[in-house]
């Protein structure tokens, strides 16, 4: 071989190797990304152009291309008032879920380890069981004949039996009951992630308790709340058996209105729209919490 | 040597179930000194600092300071600023704002806070870093960031806990050096937590010994090293070589009845006892010829620790280490005299 033949070959392995390089965590990444794209991918672009299809008669639904179900859903009365009271009751329910999981995940944290595992395996159970089995749970605590009624009576704060069975309320609970596992292991991992020597540090430099939760706590749990609060507010926008099964006739969900739409009226596309409007406002609520991590709270992660 | 006591721990005693932690403890600390609480682990010298702190809570005594009982008040009402063996800095402040933080929780106000962390950051040589944060620190500058964060509170003492326990060697004789320092620059009143005797004995104005929960000697760093008052503590202070003996009507003789040419300058009286002798201390061959104390020794195996070579010895059933500047000119088998001073051994029973 001639000097300039070997250099040329050196140079086309040199670029061959860095190639292989670039490609080497595509190829790595493939499988996962193939089984999310087809998964996934697919059926949600499937669900988008199907909420354009149209609906004649009783069919479930005709190619086409229409805006008239997005039209239908945000001039309907019946659908705005389901989209807004499923967004409330999603609201509600996950700040309450981060609430009482983060009193919760911070007792444990702070308690000594010997309580630790038995905290663990309470805030495990729920996840035991599935959503149909707790509903029936909460069938035999709210209503009339209940568990909650008779407890009631006993402490003697009421004297009539009272039945909470398909309130607002009962949904809510339920939600709560749902979401609590997640949001706890979230929050946990998260407070494991501090030192807990930097609440001493804090109140030997002469903080109160109060400050050190603001100006210590707080900030370094921040993305954490968030992270919680997504997870339970994209979980209880899209759930449908346990605040059809809990709450009242009235509270119309945007789960339960899909699941009517589908299955009920037929109208494949109209539930279609639907869904891509829970997709999308999930989403945004994504993006916003997203927005609300800044870079210097998640130094210590 | 103590004017006015800026600390005083009178009878302080903490239990942890069935544990007493710290066993009735009393301490001065006049201002401006420097003392170190010298221990193993588990000899409750932490603990005793963090029931100054505010972290634990007093089972019984008082904890008074500059006159004033704090043993009721929470850790953020005391007058005290704790360095942490980790730290502790706030990871999601920058350097400022972690030594901003004790000046804002006590309301200084906003150009002095500017003002004073300027000074803090200047004493602990770290100008320029205001604006990093813990994680972008290595762990020598964060350890300077801490003292300053306490340095800046102006605290009526100061509270280290084992603070140079994490860093290499070099790092933490320089710490150790500038610890110094800043000490006898600005005469802080400090209570320093360490199982290392060398920091103990560099920085102290005085040293307490603490074993299993109670002060066992508190002196001056010469006092404790020269004349220990236990057997402890001169155990702990420094390297020693322990020969189990037996004294008898007759002489000295080792457990197995060997007699040994030993005089022993203090002679506790008849029965088992034990001496020490520091290596460095241990002269050999030709060095021990006129001394008092003599015995043949087998030269077992030689260190070579860079100063010094180390020579572990066995004479009969004794084993000892001596130290020398150089290689004596012997080799591991090889039978040598060796010897030392009455004054330079111990004897406890």
């Amino acid at each position: 071989m001639t000097p300039l033949a070997t250099v040329t070959s050196h140079i086309a392995e040199r670029s061959r190797q860095e190639r292989r390089k670039a490609t080497a965590p595509w190829l790595l990444m493939l499988p996962a990304l193939v089984i999310v794209l087809i998964f996934f991918g697919l059926p949600t672009l499937y669900m988008v152009r199907m909420s354009f299809n149209l609906h004649v008669d009783q069919r479930l639904y005709v190619p086409g291309f229409t805006f008239e179900h997005y039209v239908n859903l945000f001039s309907n009365p019946l659908f705005t008032t389901a989209i807004l009271t499923t967004i409330k009751l999603a609201l509600v329910a996950s700040l309450a879920t981060v609430f009482i999981g983060y009193c919760f995940a911070l007792l444990v944290w702070l308690k000594p380890a010997r309580w630790r595992l038995m905290f663990i395996g309470l805030a495990l159970a729920p996840l035991l069981i599935s959503e149909i089995a707790i509903i029936f749970g909460w069938w035999m605590f709210f209503p009339k004949n209940g568990l909650l009624s008779y407890a009631l009576i006993a402490s003697g704060l009421i004297r009539d039996k009272v039945s909470l069975m398909y309130t607002e309320f009962a949904a809510f609970v339920g939600l709560v009951y749902v979401t609590l596992p997640y949001c706890f292991f979230i929050l946990l991992s998260i407070f494991d992630g501090i030192d807990k020597r930097l609440l001493e540090a804090s109140a030997d430099l002469g903080a109160t308790p109060f400050k050190t939760f603001r100006e210590v706590m707080l900030p370094l749990t921040w993305t954490g709340i968030l992270v919680a609060f997504s997870q339970s507010f994209i979980w209880t926008m899209g759930t449908y058996a346990t605040p059809s099964a809990l709450g009242p006739d009235t509270l119309w969900t945007m789960g339960f209105l899909i699941q009517e739409q589908m299955l009920g009226k037929h109208n494949w596309p109209m539930a279609s729209a639907f869904a891509v409007v829970l997709v999308a406002g999930v989403a945004a609520v994504m993006v916003v919490t997203r927005s609300l991590q800044t870079e210097r709270n998640s130094f210590h992660v | 040597m103590t004017a006015e006591p800026a600390l005083e721990l009178r009878n302080a005693l903490r239990r942890f179930g069935s544990v007493v932690a710290v066993n009735d403890v009393s301490l001065h600390v006049g201002k401006g000194e420097f003392v170190t609480l010298l221990g193993p682990s588990g000899s409750g010298k932490t603990s005793t600092l963090r029931l100054i702190g505010g972290f634990e809570e007093l089972d019984g005594g008082a904890i008074l300071l500059n006159g004033q009982r704090i043993d009721h008040l929470p850790a953020y009402q005391r007058d005290t600023a704790t360095i942490f063996q980790s730290g502790a800095l706030f990871p999601h402040k920058t350097v400022a704002e972690n030594v901003a933080f004790g000046l804002r929780m006590r309301k200084v106000p906003k150009d002095e806070i500017t003002r004073r962390i300027a000074e803090a950051l200047d004493i602990v040589r770290l100008k320029g870093f205001e604006a990093r944060y813990p994680a972008q620190l290595s762990g020598g500058q964060k350890q300077r960031v801490a003292l300053a964060r306490s340095l800046a509170v102006r605290p009526a003492v100061l509270l280290f806990d084992e603070p140079l326990s994490a860093l290499d060697l070099s790092l933490r004789l320089q710490l150790r050096a500038e610890i110094k320092r800043l000490h006898d620059e600005l005469k802080f009143t400090a209570i320093y937590v360490t199982h290392d005797q060398g920091e103990a004995m560099a920085m102290s104005s005085r040293v307490a010994v603490m074993n299993s929960g109670a002060i066992e000697q508190i002196d001056t760093p010469e006092t404790v090293f020269h004349a220990p008052v236990s057997e402890f503590v001169y155990t702990f202070i420094g390297e020693s070589c322990c020969l189990p003996l037996r004294i008898t009507a007759t002489g000295v003789e080792d457990r197995k009845g060997e007699t040994l040419g030993l005089t022993l300058g203090e002679r506790p009286g008849e029965g088992e006892c034990r001496i020490y002798v520091r290596p460095s201390r241990l002269r050999l061959t030709g060095d021990a010829a006129a001394l008092p104390n003599r015995l043949r020794a087998r030269i077992h195996f030689i260190e070579f620790l860079g100063d010094v070579y180390r020579y572990h010895l066995k004479a009969g059933a004794l084993e000892l280490a001596a130290d020398h500047a150089g290689p004596i000119g012997y080799a591991v088998g090889d039978v040598i005299d060796i010897g030392w001073r009455n004054e330079d051994a111990r004897v406890f029973r």
